[in-house]
């Protein structure tokens, strides 16, 4: 078990040997134009299979599953709360939940709180109280609460009305349905295959699919009083707002839309997206970047980046020529020169796998940052292909 | 990036697996999506006779037999249609022409669609219910088609379809089925001319226009009525509802707020600033009503027409409580709609004005009223109208307004706009627009409300059918029963199958091995007899007394065994569910149950065997009860008295027979027991109640046969027995069941409602009220005695009895067991036992009374089934009660209009000699209004308005014409007092105090009284006219 919890926690190690692995790195570390195993550029991701809506007592749901045989299963329900609200006495001490301290509960009422969104990961193989469906759930649930534009402070009251156009305050606002009563959303992910690399954008990627098809029943009631829904379902509204034209891409990709967290790698100055087993398994850094679109101006933003452990650091360093005792004085000591690794800053011979330690220039995030949120970039080009899943 | 999607159109599956998808809102809040999955079939019929193919298809029940095609082979065919066509209604169609789906005179073979059905008890859950017991009856020829389930029908909505669009969509989805499926069966079968056609009905212009792209024949409902016979008659069936909204365009001037939305309702109620409630019109006052709310414990009152916002006596409505500043007292005026707006016009709409001239008058003066008066604090919460939550719209009995049709009536065809006036005064006029207003003029019809618009004045509504003319028995007797909901027509086949096959030969078994004499005792030994009032045909009850060797007695009541011919939820037993009580009127009997068990196999008929439900007692000769036993039994009555020759044989001396011992012994018990309910505080009530005993010869004086009940020693012995009986069944049953045994009780009731004739009574007589038990208010009542009054007391008990609230069926777990006392009898627990023939109530106490002694019934299975479950007791509860009410009124409404019809009669044989002078009576005042009094006549038992015109001041000749007096009205000038309940009448410009007449309060006076034809609402009625004339 703890075996497998490692190995997950970044990726299952291929078993390469260390001249494979260093076949690879130099060959994905080629100045400019890495040549990767199955030949795709850089910036090329994998095919995926996508479809949503394929959970019919759900709000919301989608499937998507990876070329590598990962697949995930995601299913939103929404449910009506009535908001607590507390006396402006009662607010300071109330603080609780992980929400910013100056945020009183009647602004909660307002601009929605994060607490109502509640997130379930489940991984076979882990308990439900394990580190990583824990922490992997955290880390989706705040990434889509927390990209709110402008801290809600034009209020997220109408954002039942006509959620068509605006959506202030992002996914909490939109939550609010008036001071008294709100939306909460439970968010289930399944995870239906072994982590076989690190599950976190697949798992984004299907909560993003199963997100813009969630729909709410419509609202007829209107201002503070207690709810009241249209039973007509073909009514109810997108939780994000859908062009109601999807042919018309031009301006579908101008809604605010939930969170994609992407998988990126560097090896050597190059950086790689979608990175297979085998990238993985060789790179310098391992970065998950997670970015979002909470305005209507169009501009992506960066939400967060870690860093993921790199199993490289794991792998069996190869011993040069010059130090194998059984080599000694079969090879001229002049190819064992070891050279200065640009990336890294570290020497190597060339040809000799050494376990990378980890450690990533700046200027490489940088252009991975840069790669991500560029318009026509990788992002865009995300969040497009996933807009064009057909809902229905 | 690449996305695929899984391909589900290979799924051989797919195509008979659909979903139907909806939000479902919970009442605790819950907002939830369901989906419910649709398998699709093939073999639902199509139901026509006409079909070869659908026999060999339709799925067979256990027996193998299928159920009866219902769409006849030789459907009836109009000029349009010649070879005969089957209707397919769409929603609309069916909420707009209710009345001429069920006219006898057309539609016959209709397709009613499941979705139909459906769509239709979203909008209307009468109309629902009404369409259901359509589809029942055989001889329409209603065809319930699940077309939802059918795969050739179903529809799948389309994309950006709304759901009306989608349902019209498969109505005509159907209909070309229809034709297809008839078409491919008729070619199989070789007769292809014969086949019917399908025919939509529908009444939106677009579904029509789209029909016509799909070949499918669709009419409007007024098109296809067009083109019947009788189709004027007709077309004035039509709903004027929608026809109103579409014809009228932009709204005119909006006369009433806008009702608040359903949501914003919810949420006022569940915060408690607005309330929920029955609209209660007042019977005095058209423009007065109260909401009586769960929050407060007097009712809220509702003035004006304003207030009142489109609510009509019977709405669920939510109201507002009006600020403190517009709280007044309760109106002191008697208000007709009729006089205040006889002039208007039905036809204009421009010079409407909610609150016509006239009523703001009568208004503004009980404002002043009162604000003069708030000084001594005592002005009403008052409230508004500002939500409806159901209407409680029926079917209304009425008479055209001969002044609201025009001058154009005579000229006959045209339609125009009339008044309807309602025969009940809560409810406002009716506009009907009619083709036929001069045939109405002087008819009792039937109308029902379809809508009330924000811009009208008064609520819309269309005519139905006419009942015949006004004030002859048959048309008065039936509008009666119209009016208060009573099952009058004939019982259907279905109920007639569950009587025993002997009919009236049928007997008890001759030997006791028979099943029939499981569990049953043989009383036949026993010298039974059974006391009722004259004619009684529906015998329920016998009684005997003998004494045992221990020195006690043995005392026994006798109860029709009617649960033996009943069974649980047969046809038969459904049907009195509903009936709930035999109604009596005066001349007409509406029997619950079937005549052959009510009046033969049931009734305990003298000198016959007949199946009984015995309770025995064992009492002491002070009737002290030692125990007490429940047998099912067979008896043998050996005589049937009526009260009058019961008391005759008790008083003889010379009878000395045992069954004449055995009466007195139970004339001494009772008058024992009586005594000891007394002291228990049991209390004494009136109602003024008059006989007709409507078999006396024709020459006499008509009035002789209203008599005033006589209360005979044998009433009392009779009533206390079964009050006995009725208690002691009442503990059996709820010892065994103790959630839902079926119990009576009478509530405590609040000092508040008593508060008004304590006032009076210590105001006018320096007499006291004690209200804190039923046993003090007793001996109080009795203490209200006026030595030179002798009807003073019954009076006064009469408006106690008016103060009390109505004594109730439940279920015992509806309420806690302090609940259970009947106030008026002074008992901690009663039900319904003795009258088994004649209300449903005492059936199921029967049935619960036999599983409580563990009688297993003939073949030894428990007969307890269908009424063990509390929630199906207390919907039989609230309908028995809501009958028992209704059958109340009606037997009161009979006898009014007897008297009426009686006094008319008089009133003729004497205009024939000379003048119609009325007759000379002794009346007194019940309350006192501002302009006029009501006065109640013991003799008739009647009570009537005596409104300004009708006070006779002295020096002036004694009957005019009502004309006449009517124009006396604003001659007179009144004085009123409200805190002293006096009236002082007399004639403007003449203050002398011998001109004038003084009433007050409990005044005894002289009247006369006599039949007036009125114009107004009372025009069928004959309104009794009482004349006060000293």
């Amino acid at each position: 078990m703890s075996n497998q919890r490692q190995a997950s926690s970044a990726s299952q190690t291929p078993h390469l040997s260390p001249a494979e692995l260093s076949y690879l790195y130099t060959s994905l570390s080629l100045p400019k134009s890495p040549i990767r195993p199955d030949g795709r550029s850089p910036t090329q991701f994998r095919p995926l299979t996508a479809e949503s809506n394929i959970l019919p007592g759900t709000n919301g749901s989608a499937r998507i599953g990876f070329a590598d045989g990962t697949q995930a299963i995601v299913g939103v329900k929404a449910e009506v709360e009535k908001t607590v609200l507390s006396t402006d006495t009662l607010a300071s001490s109330e603080g609780g939940e992980g929400e910013d301290s100056t945020s009183t509960s009647n602004s909660a009422a307002a601009s929605g709180h994060g607490s109502w969104v509640q997130m379930s990961i489940e991984i076979p193989g882990f308990r439900d109280d394990d580190a990583l469906p824990v922490f992997l759930s955290e880390m989706m649930r705040e990434s889509l609460v927390g990209s709110v534009a402008d801290g809600g402070s034009d209020g997220g009251g109408d954002g039942g009305g006509d959620g068509d156009v605006t959506m202030a305050g992002g996914l909490k606002g939109r939550l609010v349905i008036n001071k008294r009563w709100h939306w909460r959303l439970y968010i289930d992910v399944l995870l239906l295959s072994q982590p076989l690399s690190y599950p976190l954008p697949l798992l984004s990627l299907t909560t993003h699919l199963a997100l813009l098809s969630t729909k709410l029943p419509k609202l007829k009631s209107q201002g503070e009083e207690d709810p009241f829904f249209d039973d007509d379902w073909e009514v109810a509204e997108y939780l994000y707002p859908r062009s109601s034209n999807l042919k018309a891409a031009g301006n579908a990709s101008q809604y605010v839309r939930p969170p994609v967290t992407l998988l990126v790698v560097s090896v050597g100055e190059n950086i790689i997206f979608d990175p297979s087993r085998e990238e993985i398994a060789v790179a310098d850094a391992v970065l998950a970047i997670s970015v979002t679109r909470d305005t209507e101006a169009g501009n992506l933003k960066l939400l967060s980046i870690r860093t993921v452990d790199p199993p490289s650091r794991l792998t069996q360093p190869a011993v040069p020529n010059s130090e194998n005792v059984n080599m000694l004085g079969a090879t001229a000591p002049t190819e064992d020169i070891a050279v200065l690794n640009p990336a890294t800053g570290e020497e190597e011979v060339p040809g000799v796998w050494r376990p990378r330690r980890g450690g990533v220039k700046r200027s490489v995030i940088a252009n991975m940052v840069k790669t991500v949120l560029k318009k026509g970039g990788v992002g865009e080009e995300v969040l497009e292909g996933l807009e064009g899943v057909e809902v229905e | 990036m690449k996305s695929l999607r899984r391909d589900l159109s290979s799924n051989p599956q797919a195509s008979n697996v659909a979903s139907k998808v909806f939000v479902r809102s919970t009442k605790s809040g819950k907002v939830q999506k369901i989906v419910r999955e649709l398998y699709l079939r093939q073999d639902i019929p199509c139901s026509s006779k006409l079909c070869s193919l659908c026999p060999s298809i339709a799925p067979s029940d256990a027996n193998g037999n299928i159920a009866p095609f219902v769409l006849s082979d030789r459907p009836a065919g109009t000029k349009a249609f010649p070879r005969g066509h089957y209707l397919v209604p769409d929603t609309n169609a069916l909420l707009n022409g209710m009345d001429l789906f069920e006219h006898t005179g057309a539609f016959y073979d209709v397709i009613i669609l499941q979705t139909v059905l459906e769509e239709l008890r979203n909008q209307s859950l009468p109309l629902y219910n009404r369409l259901l017991s359509l589809i029942k009856t055989d001889e329409k020829r209603f065809y319930l088609f699940f077309n939802e389930f059918r795969l050739e029908t179903h529809v799948r909505r389309g994309p950006e379809e709304s759901i009306n669009d989608r349902n019209d969509r498969a109505v005509r989805a159907v209909a070309s089925w229809y034709e297809e499926h008839l078409g491919a069966s008729a070619k199989k079968g070789k007769k292809e001319k014969s086949v019917p056609a399908i025919v939509v009905i529908t009444d939106d212009k677009g579904n029509i226009k789209k029909a016509k792209a799909e070949k499918v024949t669709a009419l409007s409902l007024s098109e296809y009525v067009s083109g019947l016979e009788d189709s004027e008659k007709l077309l004035d069936m039509i709903s004027e509802a929608r026809e109103a909204r579409d014809s009228k365009g932009p709204i005119g001037q909006l006369f009433y707020p806008e009702y608040l939305s359903m949501s914003k309702m919810m949420t006022g109620l569940r915060a408690g600033n607005l309330h929920q409630g029955t609209f209660n019109v007042s019977p005095y006052n058209y423009l007065e009503a109260s909401v009586k709310v769960p929050a407060f414990n007097k009712p809220l009152l509702i003035l004006g027409r304003d207030n009142s916002n489109r609510a009509i006596s019977g709405d669920m409505v939510v109201i507002e409580v009006l600020p403190q500043d517009q709280w007044k007292s309760p109106s002191t005026k008697i208000v007709d709609e009729e006089a205040v707006t006889r002039n208007d016009n039905p036809d204009s709409e421009e010079t409407e004005a909610v609150v016509s001239q006239n009523e703001r008058k009568a208004l503004q003066e009980e404002v002043k009223k009162a604000h003069g008066k708030s000084s001594e604090g005592k002005p009403q919460p008052t409230a508004r109208v500002v939500g409806m939550i159901k209407r409680g719209w029926r079917q209304y009995v009425g008479h055209v307004d001969a002044g609201s049709t025009g001058s154009q009536a005579a000229s006959g065809r045209r339609q125009q706009t009339v008044f309807v006036l309602p025969m009940d005064k809560k409810v406002p006029k009716i506009r009907v627009r009619t083709r036929q207003a001069g045939d109405l003029i002087g008819q009792r019809i039937l109308v029902t409300i379809d809508t009330w618009e924000r811009d009208s004045r008064y609520p819309t509504g269309h005519f139905i059918r006419s009942l015949g003319e006004l004030e002859t028995k048959g048309a008065e007797t039936e509008a009666l029963l119209l009016e208060y909901d009573v099952q009058y027509k004939p019982f259907p086949k279905s109920v007639l199958d569950c009587l025993p096959s002997e009919g009236h030969d049928w007997k008890v078994p001759a030997t006791k091995e028979d099943k029939g004499w499981n569990g049953r005792r043989d009383l036949r030994d026993l010298l039974i007899c059974s006391i009722d009032p004259p004619g009684c045909q529906d015998i329920d009850d016998a009684l005997h007394a003998r004494p045992l060797p221990n020195g006690n007695f043995e005392v026994g009541v006798h109860i029709a065994d009617v649960s033996h011919f009943v069974k649980p939820n047969n046809a038969m037993d459904l049907e009195a569910s509903v009936r709930g009580t035999t109604v009596y009127l005066v001349d007409k009997r509406i029997d619950m149950l079937p005549h052959l068990l009510g009046t033969d196999l049931c009734s305990l008929k003298p000198y016959v065997e007949r199946y009984a439900f015995s309770v025995l007692w064992e009492v002491t000769p002070n009737a002290e009860i030692v125990k007490s036993d429940f047998t099912k039994s067979v008896i043998r009555s050996r005589e049937a008295f009526s009260y009058e020759r019961a008391q005759l044989r008790i008083d003889d001396p010379s009878q000395t027979d045992e069954l004449t011992e055995s009466m007195r012994n139970l004339l001494k018990f009772s008058k024992i027991l009586r005594q000891k309910r007394y002291d228990a505080g049991a209390l004494n009530l009136a109602s003024p109640e008059v006989r007709i005993e409507a078999d006396s010869d024709e020459v006499g004086d008509p009035l002789t046969d209203v008599k005033t009940k006589a209360m005979l020693d044998t009433n009392s012995l009779v009533e206390e027995f079964m009050l006995l009986a009725n208690i002691t069944v009442a503990s059996k049953v709820f010892d065994s069941f103790s959630q839902t045994a079926l119990l009576r009780r009478h509530a405590t009731p609040p000092p508040q409602n008593f508060e008004d004739l304590i006032n009076q009574l210590s105001k006018k007589r320096g007499m006291e009220l004690d209200v804190s038990s039923s046993g003090a208010l007793a001996s109080s009542l009795d203490r209200c005695v006026d030595p030179e009054n002798p009807f003073f007391n019954t009076l006064v008990r009469i408006l106690a009895t008016r103060c009390m609230t109505s004594a109730e069926y439940f279920c015992a777990g509806a309420h806690a067991e302090p609940e259970f006392r009947h106030y008026g009898l002074a008992s901690p627990i009663y039900t319904h036992f003795t009258s088994p023939i004649r209300r449903y109530a005492d059936l199921l106490v029967h049935r619960q009374l036999a599983s409580a002694i563990g009688y297993e019934g003939e073949d030894g299975h428990a007969v307890i089934e269908g009424v063990n479950t509390r929630g199906k007791l207390e919907d039989i509860c609230r309908n028995i009660n809501f009958r028992h009410r209704n059958a109340q009124f009606a037997g009161r409404a009979s006898i009014e209009y007897y008297v009426g019809q009686a006094l008319k009669a008089r009133g003729e044989k004497m205009a024939a000699g000379g003048t119609d002078t009325g007759i000379d009576e002794e009346g007194y005042v019940m309350r006192v209004f501002e302009n006029g009094v009501v006065v109640f006549v013991p003799r008739f038992g009647i009570e009537g308005v005596v409104r300004l015109e009708d006070f006779v001041l002295p020096g002036e000749a004694g009957s005019r014409s009502v004309s006449e007096r009517r124009e006396l009205a604003v001659h007179r000038t009144t004085h009123f007092d409200p805190e002293e309940y006096t009236l002082r009448v007399e004639e403007k410009g003449h203050p002398e105090k011998e001109r004038g007449v003084d009433v007050e309060l409990f005044q005894r006076v002289k009247v006369n009284v006599s039949s007036v034809k009125e114009e107004g609402r009372g025009a069928g009625k004959r309104r009794v006219r009482i004349l006060i004339t000293g």
